[in-house]
């Protein structure tokens, strides 16, 4: 794990939010404007983000899952990057947990294919679903791009998740579409938005982002005096981890 | 090998609402019951205490309160034509598990039904002629009226605590109210909880129509509330976390809360747990059942508990089919109509439309699960549907119900499903919008219907439910007449943007949350040709077992349907104490 290859957090988000700004170089005067900048908005992940290790995801597949979540999630005025919020590391511990082993989905035969109205019908846990996804959406890219997905530039990788979602993307054996639909996006969607306890939103990034407030929720004052109202807690969110 | 265990009076399968309601009857007068649950109990789970209630990872997306599909799930096929595929992770509806059932994790919505959903077929035929409702659509009346129901209504709603605002008080119509409500004898227990922002600006929009909001009927306690029995609900919150969740306030009504505590401390009754119902025992000659057959899911050891009277209070589908597992009364046949057992199987045909309004700050995180202003204008037969090619309608709400951001975040139509594009529109919209919805009947055709699955079984190895449902003609011409009214109701509000105005579609959708109204599989009715237990819930096939639940519905109304499930089961309740005394058809 020592040798996996991870961007630093902090660095990416600076650099990319430096880049926004239109900051030619890193100076220390480009830092500070930086700085300043990134506290109008939701404040930067933690610096520890790189430091927790996969359970999972081989590195080559922590590599893809990398990439996919700074294409969905890229580092810019509403966040750092998907890396950086600990997206990676959210889909990777779900993966190794009960969600990744299947506890919850009925697992007996005889498996059949059917409409999407049915719901994810194959036989695979959904760890295993995710990483042939994986493999067959690198074959995929390799044979109509030329290069694994990580290395594609970032505007034709989101051009080809759009086709995959699409079901635009063919592939012998995995259905792309319902793996990117069924299986990714969702866990995508969970790790910017589920509580930080599970790795994921991290630093509250997304709760600050849209405004809500988390924890403890007890708003039977709020509710009359907030009622149409900006709500101030909107702004400091708290999560589980911060009444435990 | 079942070990037997000494016979009981009264043995009730499933410790949920109608498990509850029954044996508060029959224990107070002094009638013993056994009820068997298949879950545990959530009183001091994590599920019910700060912070952890409050994950909505685990309570919400991983369903910790549901039932277990691995376990035990249902199979769909669309039409009789298709082959079945099993629901391998279900989502769009939730049976609970554990103590107060989906009683426990629901949103509390208490309606009462309209006045002639209990007459529905005569009410139809009466006003549009005998050919108005057409030959695949088996209505039918269910052998009891309203107005048998309505002390019953009374009693739960204050065992409950609902707060809301009377409508129709002894036939007088009261301003505020809802002016279809069904007579009822007084006014809500409790004054209806705090509007939202978005009640607000529907109630605004609908008057502009000269429609007439009203509030939800709720059992979200707005204050600390008393009850008859002396139990108390506490005061709601506002968090946002009702339905798929615990009530760590107690201020949610269920049966966890108002009736379980009471009845553990009331002589002669008595909750097992981890109790699965594998079996209701039936003797077939003597046309009785004799007790059910359990696995105690501590042990690993199966029992057979005997029992003088049965009632199978489970939940809408466990209903009918530990009737069609234990060979009792006749399945259905979709092609003769003959046999009772898994017709008129009906959900919901819900649909909505979102709205978007950057001046108006929604904050939809302020929120209880049965807060909600309603429109009841075009819901049922509440219109003329003369020059209309569909029966039934919906109520129409603006109900935030909450703001757990996995689940609640709309953004625009057109806006792209991730990317910086995405962040924008989720973060500028979030607290910004609202789902104006509608609530619409389904009703019963004779290709929807359940039956026990040729292909596939549970842990426990028996065969699973088979579900063939799909939206059909009807519901789905009324969810497209119904939804362009919603839509006039959100141009009203002249939104920055609004999503688009489309109906309910079939297929019917595995995938997507609507709502746990399953109802159906074991109608109640006058005839036994027609129906598997008569209007008192009692089995035409077995006089000493009883059947209550949303399964006895024969239809579907545009409504939640716990209120009149909880009447019903109240009133059960005094059935069996004059079935105790003296054991006869009812």
């Amino acid at each position: 794990m020592a040798e996996q290859k991870q961007p630093s957090p902090r660095r990416t988000f600076l650099l990319q939010a430096a880049g926004l700004a239109g900051a030619g170089s890193l100076g220390s005067a480009g830092v500070a404007a930086v700085e300043t900048a990134a506290a109008a908005v939701p404040a930067p992940a933690p610096v520890q983000a790189a430091t927790i290790p996969y359970q999972s995801l081989s590195p080559a597949e922590a590599t893809f899952i990398e990439a996919l979540v700074d294409v969905l999630c890229p580092a810019d005025e509403h966040s750092p990057s998907g890396v950086d919020c600990g997206l990676a590391t959210y889909i990777d511990h779900q993966l190794a947990g009960a969600y990744g082993q299947g506890d919850g989905r009925y697992q007996r035969g005889p498996f059949r294919t059917g409409k999407p109205e049915f719901g994810l019908q194959v036989p695979l846990t959904p760890e295993q679903f995710c990483k042939a996804g994986i493999a067959a959406a690198n074959a995929a890219s390799i044979r109509d791009h030329g290069k694994p997905f990580d290395q594609l530039a970032p505007a034709v990788a989101d051009e080809f998740l759009k086709a995959v979602e699409a079901d635009r993307v063919r592939s012998d054996g995995v259905s792309l579409a319902l793996w990117f639909n069924e299986v990714i996006y969702r866990l995508f969607v969970e790790a910017c938005f589920a509580d930080p306890l599970y790795g994921g939103n991290r630093d509250v990034v997304f709760w600050k982002m849209i405004g809500y407030p988390g924890l403890p929720a007890a708003h039977a004052l709020d509710m009359v005096r907030y009622r149409g109202k900006p709500y101030p807690g909107a702004k400091n969110p708290k999560s589980i981890a911060d009444f435990t | 090998m079942a070990k037997k265990l000494p016979k009981r009076t009264v043995v009730i399968v499933g410790g949920g609402l109608c498990a509850g309601l029954i044996s508060r009857q029959l224990t107070a007068k002094g009638i013993e019951v056994l009820v068997l649950e298949r879950g545990g109990d959530h009183a001091n789970g994590a599920e019910a205490t700060l912070p952890n209630q409050r994950d909505e990872l685990r309570w919400d997306r991983r369903q910790g309160l549901m039932q277990n599909w691995q376990r035990e799930t249902y199979t769909l096929r669309h039409s009789r034509a298709d082959e079945s595929l099993p629901i391998r992770w279900m989502e769009a509806f939730l049976p609970g598990t554990g103590v107060g059932g989906a009683a426990s994790h629901w949103n509390g919505c208490a309606w009462r039904w309209s006045e002639y959903d209990p007459i529905l077929r005569t009410r139809y035929e009466t006003r549009y002629g005998k050919s108005a409702i057409p030959a695949d659509m088996p209505l039918q009346d269910w052998g009891t009226t309203y107005g048998e129901l309505e002390p019953y209504h009374d009693l739960f709603e204050r065992l409950f605590g609902l707060a809301g605002k009377a409508g129709n008080i002894q036939g007088t119509l009261q301003t505020g109210g809802n002016p279809f409500e069904a007579p009822r004898r007084g006014e809500y227990p409790q004054k209806p909880l705090e509007m939202s922002e978005a009640e607000i600006i529907f109630k605004q929009a609908a008057e502009s129509l000269g429609l007439r909001p009203f509030p939800q009927p709720a059992a979200n306690s707005p204050q600390s509330y008393l009850n008859p029995d002396g139990q108390r609900l506490g005061s709601c919150q506002y968090c946002g976390h009702c339905e798929r969740f615990v009530c760590e306030a107690h201020a949610k009504a269920t049966p966890d809360t108002l009736l379980y505590p009471m009845l553990r401390t009331r002589a002669g009754f008595e909750i097992r747990t981890h109790a699965h119902v594998l079996n209701v025992e039936y003797d077939r000659r003597a046309k009785r059942a004799t007790g059910v057959r359990y696995l105690d899911l501590n042990s690993g050891q199966e029992y057979e508990q005997p029992a003088d009277i049965v009632v199978m209070a489970a939940f809408t589908m466990t209903n009918t089919r530990l009737l069609l597992l234990g060979g009792i009364g006749e399945p259905y046949d979709p092609v003769t109509r003959r046999g009772g057992v898994g017709k008129n199987f009906c959900y919901q045909t819900s649909s909505g439309v979102g709205v978007f309004l950057k001046d108006r700050w929604i904050n939809p995180f302020l929120a209880s699960g049965a807060a909600g202003t309603v429109v009841d204008e075009f819901n049922n037969d509440n219109f003329d549907h003369s020059a209309l090619r569909f029966l039934g309608g919906a109520s129409i709400n603006a109900a935030v119900t909450n703001g757990r951001p996995i689940r609640t975040r709309a953004t625009p139509p057109g806006t792209p499903r991730w990317g910086t594009a995405w962040k924008k529109a989720t973060a500028d919209w979030y607290a910004h919008s609202f789902w104006v919805g509608a609530q619409g009947s389904c009703y019963p055709h004779r290709e929807n219907f359940l039956d026990l699955d040729p292909d596939y079984a549970d842990a426990y190895g028996r065969p699973l439910l088979r579900m063939t449902f799909d939206f059909r003609e009807n519901e789905v011409r009324m969810s497209d007449w119904v939804t362009r009214q919603v839509g006039e109701i959100c141009k009203a509000m002249s939104p920055d943007f609004m999503g688009p105005v489309a109906g309910r579609a079939a297929p019917f959708d595995t995938r997507q949350y609507q709502t746990t109204h399953v109802t159906g599989g074991t109608v109640m009715g006058a005839e036994p040709k027609s129906s598997v237990v008569s209007p008192h819930l009692q089995h035409w096939d077995a006089e000493n077992l009883f059947v209550v639940g949303a399964s006895v519905y024969p239809h579907n109304s545009g409504y939640n349907p716990t209120g009149p499930l909880a009447a019903l089961a109240l009133r059960l309740g005094d059935d069996l104490v004059r079935y105790v005394e003296r054991p006869r058809m009812l």
